[in-house]
């Protein structure tokens, strides 16, 4: 339910392509940052090579492959495809963990700096929804097991 | 104009206040009818939560955009990142009406529901569209005539342009339309669209990070740039505090980096420190000086009327 997927068919298309390559931020600064071998490598079946290289975060997201593309599908997709896969997997930098981590806990990313918003006379910040989040995001992973499971039998 | 509700986002209420301050004193002196509303969670982050779980990343950004939709408001964001990120779930819902069920079903277990009704914009071409250029001018006590800025649109501000809509993703304008109202001369430059690189420090990469600071830096400086305008609190993070860490380093380049609402709020009279601008790292007061100093000079005419009028000595 709800997962990020490649699309092959369009991955051909890049493999004769490469367009983005040359408006792509991390292919201009990064050494070695290079989305068309990891896309051939994609079409070889060994995308798993990938899974462990910093380079598939060093997408930067900024869009640019996304919108010069004429697929309107960017390497930015098979980057994302393949982080979540390595995340699954449990390889990511330690700050995208320790992000997620207190996403799923306060539903935030960190909390208003009260006292500084006192010296500046700032208003009360507005309560969370952090308690619905919670239960929504509970009610998606029950979602996902009951999809999985649809006999409920066990679950991990 | 339909009420609208902001939406600070985690950035700028956990390290930047002073951004929401000088936010909140420029919607009021032009009188939008704004609305803090309670329950909004993180956009989420995209970086973060999407590549670990896109149906997170989904179903709360769905509910975020379901609490407007409710209220039959708007959204306006000074964040660039929490507004694209909205604007891509609202639109794959949209263009996804299966989706939309399944995210709709949980929705409804907590009295929820995405419609996507709402327009979700970012600040700068909600200015720009529908506050308008004209209303902003009246408002102009002192323009930047004679100052050189390098704008920083930041990726998400425009990009991706399937869900925005706002302005040409490779080519935007309205950011400078804005800064040439407030009379100063937006700067061309290489460097103008790169990414500011922000999201290297998240993954680690606090050097390489700097590095993307770097390139964007050396080139305004090298022109003669007086300020950095944007308007993202992590491109504000970027080059305010990665910039400063390298000044420490002995590596100075002297940028003040300003917030679209500081440079709009100086322009209307406001000061530098109502604005919160004293609390950047990077000290803003060559910028204020050199505008100072510049708008205390006659006007032009003055000087071709002196010399017209002076004794001609013959
Ligand atoms: S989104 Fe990623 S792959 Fe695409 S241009 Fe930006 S950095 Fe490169
Ligand atoms: S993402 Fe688009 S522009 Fe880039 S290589 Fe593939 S087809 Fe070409």
């Amino acid at each position: 339910m709800l997962e990020a997927t490649l699309n092959f068919k369009l991955l051909e298309q890049c493999s004769k392509c490469g367009a983005c390559f040359s408006i792509c931020p991390s292919c201009m600064h990064i050494p070695g940052y290079d989305p068309r071998a990891v896309i051939q490598d994609i079409l070889d079946g060994n995308h798993d090579k990938w899974l462990s290289s910093r380079h598939i975060w060093q997408c930067l997201e900024c869009h640019h492959c996304l919108e010069i593309c004429y697929q309107h599908y960017g390497f930015e997709n098979a980057m994302t495809a393949l982080r979540t896969i390595a995340a699954k997997k449990g390889i990511h930098p330690t700050q995208v963990k320790r992000g997620w981590e207190m996403f799923v806990k306060t539903s935030r990313l960190g909390e208003p700096a009260l006292p500084a918003r006192k010296k500046l006379g700032l208003p009360e910040p507005k309560a969370s929804g952090a308690e619905e989040f919670k239960k929504l995001f509970a009610l998606l992973k029950a979602a996902r097991e009951k999809q999985e499971n649809p006999e409920g039998k066990g679950s991990e | 104009m339909k009420e609208f509700a902001v939406f600070w986002g985690c950035t700028i209420q956990t390290r930047f206040p002073f951004i929401e301050k000088s936010t909140r004193i420029v919607l009021e002196s032009f009188k939008l009818p704004y609305r803090d509303i309670d329950g909004f969670t993180c956009c989420p982050e995209k970086s973060l939560v999407n590549n670990i779980d896109h149906g997170a990343f989904v179903v709360t950004a769905a509910r975020n955009v379901a609490l407007v939709d409710e209220l039959d408001y708007d959204l306006v964001s000074p964040c660039t990142g929490c507004v694209s990120n909205l604007a891509t779930v609202k639109g794959e819902l949209k263009a996804n009406p299966r989706e939309k069920a399944e995210v709709n079903k949980l929705l409804k277990e907590v009295g929820r529901e995405f419609k996507g009704t709402s327009k979700l914009q970012h600040l700068v071409p909600f200015f720009h569209d529908t506050v308008g250029v004209h209303a902003i001018k009246q408002k102009i006590k002192k323009d930047f005539s004679g100052m050189r800025i390098g704008i920083h649109y930041g990726c998400h501000m425009i990009r991706p342009s399937h869900a925005l809509r706002n302005d040409d993703p490779l080519e935007p304008k309205k950011f400078d339309t804005l800064i040439s109202a407030l009379g100063a001369q937006s700067l061309q430059f290489m460097t103008k669209m790169m990414c500011c690189g922000q999201g290297l420090d998240r993954i680690d990469e606090h050097d390489r990070a700097l590095h993307f600071a770097r390139i964007k830096l050396k080139e305004l400086k090298s022109l003669g740039c007086d300020a950095m305008v944007l308007c993202c609190p992590s491109c504000f993070l970027q080059f305010d505090n990665n910039q400063f860490l390298m000044e420490k380093e002995g590596e100075k380049f002297g940028i003040p980096v300003i917030y679209f609402t500081e440079l709009l709020g100086l322009a209307m009279g406001y000061k530098p420190e109502e604005l919160g601008m004293d609390l950047h790292r990077v000290d803003c007061t060559p910028f204020v000086k050199k505008w100072e100093a510049l708008s205390t000079r006659p006007p032009r005419e003055d000087a071709i009327e002196d010399g017209l009028n002076a004794p001609v000595d013959l």
